[in-house]
């Protein structure tokens, strides 16, 4: 078996070890015999290349970084990537992400940038007086994660650091329900969002490396759609992983 | 500086003195924050007395910088004052000057040499008005505390630019975001440091490029080469932004220290000895006897080992750090220490930027502790480190006596802490507090 894993903009959209994702996604595949290849997805990447990507990675951008990405993305690769999780493809998207996919952004001056409108949701930035998010991050998750034979913990846990506050529309599930943490917007409760098979979380940076669940889930349902059908992943060792997910549930 | 003034100077001395006496701490920035709070406009106070200030800014390298800068100058026989424990906000700058004050407010020194704070620059540049600053470098570091780097970058250019005095301004032409702030700096004395050697370029650029977007254009930066994360010889190649042109390269100076940015320490200290009218052989000499600050390529000898501390607080400063130990013929244990207190910075994604995959295939025991310390095992474990070898312990103590099973007498052990397990693991190594 084997997946493509499209990385979006790997030198702009990387800002907080963003590559963490990559790098644990690449791994368990291996560990496990499955072929993954890395497809950046860069400026002048095809669509065609684009089509072939069965999990999409996106990760945090700086400001100016993130308008450069926007620009493109919304000349044409925002329509394939909506495409694609129509179909049922797996993403992750971390950091700010919740910014780029709703249908817009609202700056601190009031300013309405377009997004790209995968996602039913609009995020807004209610100025500097208004402290930003940051802080160690846990959530809930439900068993719509769990894959059948592998160890599950109802429980995700990152770092968050943002000035927008999102707000869901009905088109869309929150990915989890804070437990610590400002999630969202710090008002509902709720983290990030999830559409189809699509997960945008505000926890930042290497987020699959104490969330080994999350990364299987991705794998295990993306190959589960590239193939058609139930497919079986092995257990892996990942005492180290849990231990770091349990020390971080405890900040 | 007014009778008010030298009131609470005197203040502060006595309290200076008592925290000394009694043990409390090392006064570096407690007494300044007591002046603070009663003149917060007494960092001008000082400023106006005779005296050159030197202000020294980066994300990497301050404190070594500083401490050269230092010795060069006291060797030519001046009189120097410096915020020596790295306490680099405001309240460290007026413990500094508070404690080469005498009773009546009036300085003893000609020199002020103060490391500064990223975020603090802008404003120490409005109240101090600088003689000479000294930019090393800006990469990424302590997102949640700092922010980002193009913020910093800007921030910095506009305090600069609005300056009303005249300065001298050295700066590392190697990085293209400071480059571009120098060029901007027309009507002050600006002298561009470099390595300009093509035999220190890495094989390949590395994942923790911080600026290597043209400032000027937005273009895609060309490298001919790189020494380490964005430092190299860049140009852009749409909008003509060129490197610039150097006044001192890696020939011109021998670094007594390991590792390549400490030849960036190096020729920024040298460039401002030059530009205060030290001779290169004075230089040469005053640094030919340096000996590191605390924490940053210090050797220190414990249970008959030679340990090696090098802070390494960010992705760029890792990856020198690990570049150094493994360039070394001095093999022994590698000890990661990882916090995340408030002055580590509260997230530890950053490691995640670092190229940890360099120790993956290296015969050499991988111990790791601090408070992340699984987030460290699992970095190690992801970067092909095998499970087997990384050995985690929860106490610091018990990490360094792993690594003394380890070894034999002689043996050498690098320390690799991030800054407030820099100052456990030192204290347990030295049975006392810094400074």
């Amino acid at each position: 078996m084997n997946l493509i894993v499209g990385w979006l903009y790997p030198d702009l959209m990387s800002t907080y070890g963003d590559r963490g994702n990559i790098v644990v996604l690449k791994k368990r595949c291996e560990w496990r015999g499955i072929d993954v290849k890395i497809c950046s997805i860069t400026f002048d990447t095809s669509e065609q290349d684009i089509q072939q990507c069965d999990i999409v990675i996106g990760g945090g951008a700086q400001d100016r970084q993130q308008k450069l990405v926007i620009e493109d993305l919304r000349r044409r690769k925002g329509g394939i990537l909506k495409e694609l999780f129509n179909e049922n493809k797996v993403g992750l998207f971390v950091c700010g992400s919740p910014q780029l996919l709703g249908h817009y952004y609202m700056t601190g001056d009031g300013e309405k940038l377009q997004g790209l409108g995968i996602f039913d949701m609009v995020t807004k930035h209610f100025g500097k007086d208004k402290p930003r998010c940051i802080g160690n991050l846990v959530a809930e998750i439900s068993d719509r994660f769990k894959v059948s034979h592998l160890p599950f913990r109802p429980t995700i846990v990152g770092f968050e650091n943002h000035g927008g506050r999102t707000y869901l529309g009905n088109g869309v599930s929150s990915f989890a329900r804070v437990i610590k943490g400002f999630g969202n917007n710090g008002e509902d409760g709720t983290e990030g969002a999830m559409y189809k098979h699509c997960i945008a979380t505000y926890a930042h940076g290497p987020f699959l490396s104490k969330n080994p669940h999350i990364a299987d889930w991705l794998i295990y349902t993306a190959l589960s759609i590239k193939y058609k059908k139930t497919v079986h992943l092995d257990p892996l060792p990942d005492d180290l992983e849990w231990k770091a997910h349990e020390y971080a549930c405890s900040l | 500086m007014n009778v008010f003034d030298r009131i609470v100077i005197v203040c502060s001395k006595i309290f200076m003195l008592f925290i000394r006496v009694f043990r409390l701490g090392s006064g570096a920035t407690w007494p300044g924050e007591f002046v603070l709070r009663f003149r917060p406009a007494i960092l001008k106070a000082f400023a106006s007395q005779d005296g050159k200030i030197i202000l020294v800014a980066g994300t990497n390298g301050k404190t070594t910088t500083a401490k050269m800068i230092d010795t060069i100058l006291r060797y030519a026989g001046m009189r120097v004052r410096r915020n020596e424990s790295g306490a680099n906000l405001d309240n460290g700058i007026v413990s500094a000057f508070v404690h080469d004050s005498d009773w009546f407010g009036n300085l003893r020194s000609r020199y002020s040499i103060f490391e500064v704070d990223e975020a603090t620059l802008p404003k120490l540049l409005e109240e101090l008005s600088p003689h000479m600053i000294v930019l090393l470098n800006l990469f990424r570091d302590q997102l949640d505390r700092y922010g980002e780097v193009d913020a910093i970058a800007e921030k910095w250019m506009n305090a600069l630019v609005n300056m009303n005095s005249r300065f001298v301004c050295i700066i590392n032409g190697d990085d293209p975001q400071l480059a571009f702030i120098g060029k901007r700096l027309i009507h002050h004395d600006v002298r561009f440091f470099g390595i300009d050697d093509s035999e220190l370029f890495l094989p390949s650029a590395e994942h923790a490029m911080d600026a290597s977007y043209c400032p000027e254009c937005g273009n895609k930066l060309t490298f001919g080469g790189v020494y380490f994360s964005h430092l190299g010889k860049w140009a852009c190649g749409r909008c003509g932004f060129i490197h610039p042109e150097l006044s001192l390269t890696a020939k011109d100076v021998v670094s007594p220290l390991e590792g390549t940015y400490n030849i960036y320490n190096t020729l920024a200290a040298s460039l401002t000895g030059l530009a205060l009218g030290i001779s290169r052989e004075h230089i040469a000499k005053a640094l030919s006897s340096f000996s590191p600050a605390f924490g940053r390529m210090e050797q220190i000898t414990f249970h008959r080992r030679r340990v090696t501390i090098l802070l390494s607080k960010n992705p760029t400063g890792l990856n020198e750090s690990l570049r150094t130990v493994l360039r070394s013929s001095k093999k022994g244990p590698i000890v990661f220490l990882l916090n995340d207190r408030i002055a580590d910075g509260r997230d530890v994604s950053w490691i995640w930027d670092a190229d940890m995959e360099m120790v993956s295939d290296v015969d050499i025991p991988v111990i790791v502790s601090g408070d992340r310390r699984c987030d460290m095992a699992v970095r190690l474990k992801y970067a092909g480190v095998s499970s087997s070898r990384i050995h985690v312990f929860d106490l610091t103590d018990e990490a360094m006596k792993y690594a003394i099973s380890r070894t034999t007498v002689d043996d050498h052990i690098w320390v690799l802490p991030t800054y407030t397990a820099m100052l456990g693991v030192r204290k347990y190594l030295l049975g006392r507090k810094i400074l």
